[in-house]
Formats: C-alpha cells, structure tokens, sequence
C-alpha cells in the first residue's frame, strides 16, 4: 500500500472515562461500532491518513487514553509528543463537562512548552433525550478556550470524520504558517517523505533508521 | 510520575542526567547476556527443576515414587515442546505451529490422556494434602501449577493459593453489599464494559455482571484508599467464573494486598511504574536490539506494558492462556508477567525490529495476542528461559525509588522555580512599569493632594456657607423675627386699612366735593343760556318795573284825575248854582251825563289800571312760576346727575374694598408660605447639618485612610495605585456631594433671600 502524505501529526484523545474516546477513535479508524468494548487500561494507538484537500494527505497517529483519573501518571507522558487533541465530554454527562478545565490544564502543564491544538467535542450526540449539556454552553466554553467545537456520535456516525478532519486542518494551517514547527526529538508533527519508499504498518522498510525527520 | 516521562528525557539527552538501567557498568555479574535466548536449559540459572533429571536431595526424600515418575513425565513434556519449539524457530505463531506441535507430541498423547486423569487424582490429593505439599512438596507443586491446574480445581486451588480460605474479611461481606460506596457510579459503568464477549457477563441484566459490581463494591469499601481502578475488574471477573463472589471477594482482597495488586492499583499507580522500570531493564538486560530499536522508535513500554501488569494480561491475552499465567501468578507473584512479557517480546523480537511504532502497536493489538492460542505451554515455557533475578529487582527497586524521590524533588524544584520565574517576571514588569509609572504616580499624587486640597477648601466654604445658611434659618427661626414679621404684616394690614378708610373719607370728601361743585356748578347751569336769560330776565325785570312805575305813574295820574274829578264834582254841587253856569239846566244834565261819563271812565281807566296791575302781577308770577318750575327741573336733573355718580363712586368703593381684601388675603398666603418655607428651610438646614457632618468625618477617615495608603504605597508601588484610584473615586464622589450642597445651599440661599425680599 503506498502512501504519500505530507506531514504525520499525532493526536491524543483525553477526556473523563466513559465519554466514548476509544469508541469515536475506532469509528474513525475502522469505521466500527462496539456497543460495549473494554475499558481503556493505559493507551491504546491507532493511526489513519485523512485528505484534507485534494492531494493533501495527512497521516493521524492517535493515542486513545485511559479516563480514570489515577491513569493519568501514564498518560502525561504522551500529552507532550502530540501535536493536536481531541478534549472529550459526554452531552448526557454533565460532570464530565464540568471536567473539561481540569483535563485542559492537565494537557496544558504537561505539554509546556510546547502546546496543544484542541478541538472539543461533545460525544454521544445521538442521545438527544439524556442530554445534560446544552451546545451553547459548550460552545461559548470552546469560544473562551479558543478552541473550536464539534458534537458527534460514533454510534450514528455524526460528523466523525469532521472533527478528526476538522482539526487537521487547523493544525496544517497553523503548521504551513510556521507558527508549529517541526522540531528534532518532538514526535508531534513529522513530516513527509519522498514517493516510492513504501511504508505501512504490514510492510518492511529497513532496520531501526526510518525515514521520520 | 511515570517511566515513560523518564525515558523521552533520557533520549533528549541536556538537562537532567538520570541514572539508566541502560549503563550499570560492573553491576551486572550475571552470565553471559542472552542476545537470543537459546533454549539451553542449563543456562537458565533459576529453574533447577527442568535442567536436573532429579531433583535436588532434600527434594527427592519428600517426593514419594509416584511423584518422582511424575515429575520425569513433565520433564519429558518439556523437552517435546522445545523440541518443537526449536523447529518452528523463525515463524510467526501460526496455527501450523500447533500443528505440529500435535504431531510432534502425539508420540506421548496417550500418556498425556492417561496423565490427565492421574492429574485429576493427583490434584485431589494435592488439595486434601494442601499444607504438606505447600511446604515439603513445593517444587512439584510449582511445576504441577506450571502445567496449568485443571479447571474444577482451580476455585479451590486458588484460594488455597491465596491463602483465602478463612478469611474474616467474609463475614463482613454481606454487610459490605448493604453500604453505598462513592465509587459506585464508575464502577457500574466500566461492569458493562467487562468481558463483554463472555457469556457469564454478557448483557446488562447477568448475573455475571450483577456479582462483579457486588465484589467491586466491596472492596472499593473494604480498601478506600484503592477504592476502584479500571482493570481490576477483569482479575475479579475471572475470578467470579470460578468461584461464587464471596470467595472471589476473598481472593481478589488477597491478591491485593499480598500480591503487590494493591500497590499497582493504588490512584498513584506508583508500583506501576517500577514494574515497567524493572521490565524495561530486563529488556535492556536481554533483548537490546529490541530495547535499541524501541528507542529509536519512541516505543515506550508503558504504551505495550501497562496492561498486562494491571490486568495481568487477562486483556491482552485470551482467557484460556491468561487463566494459565493466572494460575501461575496465584503461586508466584508478579515474576510470572515479567517473564511472560519478556518471553512475548523475545518470541517476536524479529518482527518488531523490523516495524515502526505504528507497525508495531498493530503488531501487538492484532497479532500477538493469538500466537499462543493453540499452545500455551510453550508461552510458559519460554517464560521460564527469561533470565530473572530477584535480587537485581530488588535493587532496581532502590533505584526507582530514589530516581522517583529525585524526579519528585526536581519536579517540586522545578515548580517552585517556574513560579518563582514568574513572580520574578512579573515584579521585573511592574518594577520597569514602576520605573515609568512612578513618576506617573507622584505626579497623580501631587494632582491628587491638590485636588483634595481644593476638595477641602470647596468643603470648608461650603461649611462657611452653611454656617452662614444656619445663622439665616437660626434668624429665620427666632420667634422674635417671625413675630416681627407677623406685626409688619399687622401693621401692613392696619395700614392699608388706614389707607382704606381715607380712601373712604377721601372718597366721601370727593363726594362732598362733589355735590358742592355739583351746586356751584348747578348754580352755573348752562352758562351761556344762563347769562343771556339772566340778562333777559333782568331786561324783563326791568322793563316789568319801567311798566310798573309808568303804571303806577299812570294810576297816580288817574287816581289825580278822580280826584280832580271829584273834586271838581264837589265843587259843582256846592256852588250849584253857582254862577256861572248859567248856561241852561239842559247843558246841566249834558254836563252831568258828561260828568258821569268821567267818573265812570276814570273808574274804569282805575279799573283797568288795577286789571292790568293785576295781569302784570300774575304775568310776574308766572314768569317766577316757570323760573321756579324751571329751577326744579334743573335741580332734579343735578340730582339725578349727583344720584348716578353716587352710585358709580360707590361702585368704585366696593371695587376698592375687594381689592383690599384680595391684597389681605395674598398676604394671610404669603404668611403661610413664609412659614412653610421657615420649616423647609430648617429641614434643610437639618439635613445639610448632618451630611456636613457626614462629610467631615468622611474626610476625616481619607485622611486617615490617605495616611495609611501613603505608607502602604510605600510599601508596594501597585497597591497604592489601586488605592490612589479609589482615593479618586471616594473625591469624586465627595465633590459630587459638596456640589449638591452647593446646590443645596444657594437654594436655600436664594430661598432666604426671596423671604428677605418679601419682609
């Protein structure tokens, strides 16, 4: 399988346990569903190339975490090799909203000095009859973050793909502009490679020099 | 903090130097480093028992015949399934694999199946003589554990294992079920979330799940500490699939609290991160090419790892293999995951090194966990060809902890500095901020101090001025001045009656006046018509008296003439005869009627004189009749004429009178109002009194508070430019009430002065 993308962003996905983070990233990913799959214990990665404009290929490695607050010792050490986030709350969880600040600040302190690009999402979406947080609110919190917001829903496959599409382009944009650089020994943002060097998870390439740089 | 912050940083190389397991130079004695494990089973220095056909002597006196034979059987086992093993070398674990590893052991299947059913026995035995075998027979047992103890026996096994059997923490379990713990919520979340492809487990209503939150729930109450840790639910879930959850609750509070669970599971999982330390030095240890490559590739053990000491692989491998670590965990602890880790990564070391990371976490999710599907036991037996030396974990564990101690203290420093960096920052601002503002300031300061100044000089004329307005409403307040007042009125009012009543005198002198001009005039009337009448009048009058005396003259004439006459008569009859007359007797009677005729015509010229005497006398009388008549006519015209203007000067009169008792009344107003406005004023004067008051004493505590502000701003350059600011807003708001009492004042001012002018 050849693939030729321009830059490689990793992502992490963060959020309280239960809102549905590893359901979302596999819906992206393998475009399943699981009504119930188990609990996140530490991370779990995944990867998947999205075309943000014809000819423009970005390659998403994203880190699903663990929600539970004592994994967060784990979890810290991957806040600071990513590039973009997805900030997860469930809608029909208010508590989970009302954590949203303390995740952002968690990200935040640990990914100094670098920073993250976020994008919040209200996940769960199709449970319009439970919902506990109004897109207003959320919205007007994404507003004071400066991060945008999206409301999805693995189950339905509402807008999925555009938050994970969405927030590439934001971080292309913000790459092209130069105002995120790539940088050695930070595995937030790599860029592409020259055509004809196959790479894919399946395939061999070399030994441990890889062509990231 | 965790391992996996450490290991970027070693790679990042600058800042902080840690120590790394990666260079212990001189520390590690041990034999020769085991690039590829080579399945040489005399190298392996633990296990005795697989490289020595017999035991050690203090064993073999404990093991009766029927063991010892046993024991060779296994060992048998095992060197079929390395013999397998060595010929499937460089594949994948496929199901060709299993294959042949059935062909290659179906030499001994039958003993195998005879062998199960001695098992069965043996394990029966093995639990009625459970305190024996624990202690004399360990080493049996431990390899009899290591070939997986058959499923009814595990419930039993395990406990014994654990030591659960008689635990008091049972009793309590009912009313553990009763209480509601704080983790109750997460903890019925993540049930659902639980094996859910299990049939114990599956659905919402199960009994499986039923039981899993009831034993979660306990012990989250039992141990608050821990309370619930995602993961920990599959050790008891796979302990509820054995045994009933009384014991399971018993088992898994074991596990927790003897088998270093607790610790891993505790919210600073800090146990966590000393295994991945500890598994990531035996990695280095022996797999380096693998450690070199997952380095290069930013492959942190966390990322692979985490699971399988928090849930002892039960997530990562499928049930049956995991339930065999499991039970080999339940005798040895922990070392049974490190070593199986570390066979995992050996047995595919030649397919990682050739993936990147994302190739490699698809390699862990996808592949490996199947690759001992068909064929545990030789997972298990790779496991123990990984070299493991408990005293090097120990020291490792040291290690850790003083890094950790370390990186904790770095991490405080490090706070402590970044906020120091900060405040240094932030006072290098204000302090360049201060250097331009602080001119700013005392100028402020200066502009302030005048404006209070002024403030206070507005304050103190404003306190003039209502000294001043108090004396005029004191003035306007005395009695004296009011009843001064109130007599100039009085004698306003009894001067205009004064006035009035000469008015009516006047008016009663004009009226005299008046009707004396009125008479004089009447005695004028008609001027012109009046002289020429009068002189007609005279004319008349005199004419009237020429006739009269020519009347009269002519009556003495007649009156002459009779008496002439008579005289003459009487001299006729005296002499009769006289002489004379001589004429005839004929002229006699002639002379006689002749004589009559005179006396007769003298009587009648008498008469007639006396007619027209009379005519004269009653034309004289009619003509004063007609001047009386005249005159009365004249003097009931004035009078008429007089009535009128009578009437219109009473008229007048009355007019006057209402405009006087109209003033009157304008004044009884101007009266009250001068009152009100007495009782206004004082309100006022009042009011005005206590804000002044009110000023003053607030004045006085800026003062105070100005004092007290200039100190502090000495103190600290940005409170005193809050506090200058609220000085402002506190003169602002003085001047704005010094302007209303201006205000106040002139009106008041302007009031008395109005009251002054009506006085």
């Amino acid at each position: 399988m050849e693939t030729i993308w321009l830059y490689q962003f990793r992502l992490i996905v963060i959020g309280d346990s239960t809102v549905g983070k590893s359901c979302l990233i596999r819906r992206f990913t393998e475009g399943r569903f699981a009504q119930v799959s188990d609990p996140t214990v530490g991370v779990d990665f995944f990867s998947r190339l999205v075309e943000i404009e014809p000819g423009k290929r970005i390659k998403l490695q994203i880190w699903d975490t663990a929600g539970q607050e004592r994994f967060r010792s784990i979890t810290r050490a991957y806040y600071r090799n990513s590039v973009g986030g997805l900030l997860l709350f469930d809608i029909t969880n208010r508590r989970s909203f009302q954590n949203v600040h303390n995740w952002l600040e968690e990200a935040r302190s640990h990914v100094q000095p670098h920073s993250i690009v976020f994008l919040l999402v209200g996940h769960k979406c199709d449970l319009e009859a439970q919902r506990q947080v109004t897109q207003h609110e959320a919205e007007k919190l994404a507003a004071a973050y400066g991060m945008r917001y999206v409301e999805t829903s693995a189950r339905d496959a509402i807008n999925v793909e555009k938050a994970f599409v969405d927030l590439t382009r934001e971080i292309f944009e913000l790459v092209r502009n130069g105002d995120i650089q790539i940088q050695d020994g930070w595995e937030g943002v790599k860029s592409g490679f020259v055509p004809n060097t196959v790479h894919s998870s399946e395939e061999v390439t070399k030994g441990s020099r890889q062509c990231f740089c | 903090m965790s391992i996996p912050s450490s290991s970027p940083e070693r790679e990042s190389s600058a800042g902080v130097q840690l120590e790394c397991p990666s260079s212990p130079p001189g520390m590690d004695a041990d034999p020769p480093s085991t690039g590829s494990p080579v399945l040489t089973p005399d190298s392996s220095s633990h296990d005795a028992v697989l490289s020595a056909p017999a035991a050690s002597p203090a064993d073999s006196e404990n093991l009766s015949p029927d063991e010892l034979e046993l024991l060779a059987k296994l060992e048998e086992q095992n060197r079929l399934l390395e013999a397998d093993s060595k010929s499937m070398r460089s594949m994948s674990g496929s199901r060709r694999n299993s294959g042949s590893s059935l062909v290659s052991s179906s030499s001994a299947s039958s003993n195998l199946s005879h062998f199960e059913e001695d098992t069965w026995i043996l394990w029966g035995r093995i639990v009625n003589e459970w305190e024996e075998w624990r202690r004399k027979k360990d080493k049996l047992l431990k390899e009899l554990i290591r070939k997986g103890i058959p499923h009814h026996f595990r419930a039993i096994v395990w406990q014994l294992l654990g030591n659960a059997t008689d635990m008091p923490v049972k009793n309590q379990y009912s009313e553990l079920l009763k209480m509601s713990s704080p983790c109750e919520k997460l903890i019925r979340r993540d049930i659902a979330r639980t094996y859910p492809e299990h049939e114990f487990f599956k659905g919402q209503d199960s009994l499986g799940q039923e039981v899993l939150f009831n034993v979660m729930k306990a012990y989250s109450l039992v141990d608050r500490e821990v309370g619930y840790c995602q993961g920990s639910a599959f050790i008891v879930g796979l302990l509820l699939m054995q045994m009933p959850e009384e014991e399971a609750f018993c088992v898994f509070v074991r596990l927790m609290q003897e088998y270093r669970l607790r610790e891993l599971f505790k919210p600073s999982m800090a146990e966590l991160g000393l295994c991945i330390y500890q598994f990531e030095y035996l990695l280095q240890e022996q797999l380096p090419e693998l450690n070199v490559h997952f380095r290069s590739q930013s492959f942190h053990t966390s990322m692979y790892a985490s699971s399988w000491f928090l849930t002892l692989f039960l997530t990562f491998l499928p049930l049956p293999v995991a339930t065999r670590i499991f039970d080999i965990f339940m005798y040895e602890g922990l070392e049974i995951i490190f070593r199986v880790g570390l066979a995992i990564l050996q047995y595919n070391q030649t397919d990682l090194i050739q993936l990147d990371m994302e190739g490699m976490s698809q390699h862990f999710q996808k592949v490996i966990p199947h690759q001992f599907d068909s064929c545990p036991d030789k997972l298990i037996l790779r496991a123990y060809q990984v070299k493991y030396n408990p005293k090097r974990m120990k020291k490792l564990e040291k290690e850790y902890t003083t890094i950790k101690n370390k990186e904790m203290e770095e991490q405080i420093e490090i706070k402590r500095l970044r906020t120091e960096n900060r405040l240094l920052k932030q006072r290098i601002e204000t302090l360049e901020k201060g250097q331009v503002t602080r001119a700013q300031e005392a100028e402020e300061n200066y502009v302030i101090k005048r404006e209070l100044a002024v403030v206070r000089q507005q304050c103190n004329t404003a306190s003039e001025s209502l000294e001043k307005a108090q004396e005029t409403i004191r003035e306007l307040q005395q009695q004296r001045y009011t009843e001064q007042f109130v007599n100039n009125l009085q004698t306003q009012l009894e001067q205009s009656r004064l006035r009035e009543a000469e008015l009516l005198g006047a008016l009663k002198e004009m009226q005299d006046k008046v009707l004396d001009l009125e008479k004089r005039s009447s005695s004028l009337p008609d001027e012109n018509n009046m002289a020429a009448l009068q002189e007609e009048v005279k004319q008349m009058k005199l004419r009237e008296l020429e006739t009269l005396r020519s009347f009269r003259e002519m009556q003495d004439a007649v009156t002459d003439l009779n008496q002439r006459w008579q005289h003459h008569m009487s001299r006729g009859s005296s002499t009769g005869g006289g002489g004379h007359w001589k004429e005839s007797p004929k002229k006699n009677a002639m002379n006689e009627l002749q004589d009559k005729l005179m006396t007769v015509r003298l009587r009648e010229a008498q008469a007639q004189a006396e007619l027209r005497e009379v005519k004269l006398k009653a034309l004289q009388l009619e003509s004063q009749n007609q001047i009386h008549s005249k005159l009365i006519g004249r003097h009931e015209q004035e009078r008429s004429a007089l009535q009128d203007r009578l009437q219109m000067l009473a008229n007048q009169n009355k007019a006057l009178q209402a405009q006087l008792n109209e003033m009157k009344r304008k004044q009884a107003e101007s009266d009250c109002k001068s009152k009100e406005e007495v009782m206004a004023v004082r309100l006022r004067e009042a009011d005005s009194m206590a804000v002044m008051a009110e000023l003053r004493q607030r004045i006085a505590e800026l003062e105070i508070q100005k004092e007290e502000g200039l100190i502090k701003g000495q103190l600290n350059h940005s409170d005193s430019r809050q506090y200058i600011s609220q000085l402002r807003d506190q003169i602002a708001e003085l001047k704005n009430e010094v302007r209303h009492l201006i205000s106040r004042m002139s009106v008041q001012g302007v009031i008395c002065k109005i009251c002054k002018a009506v006085l």
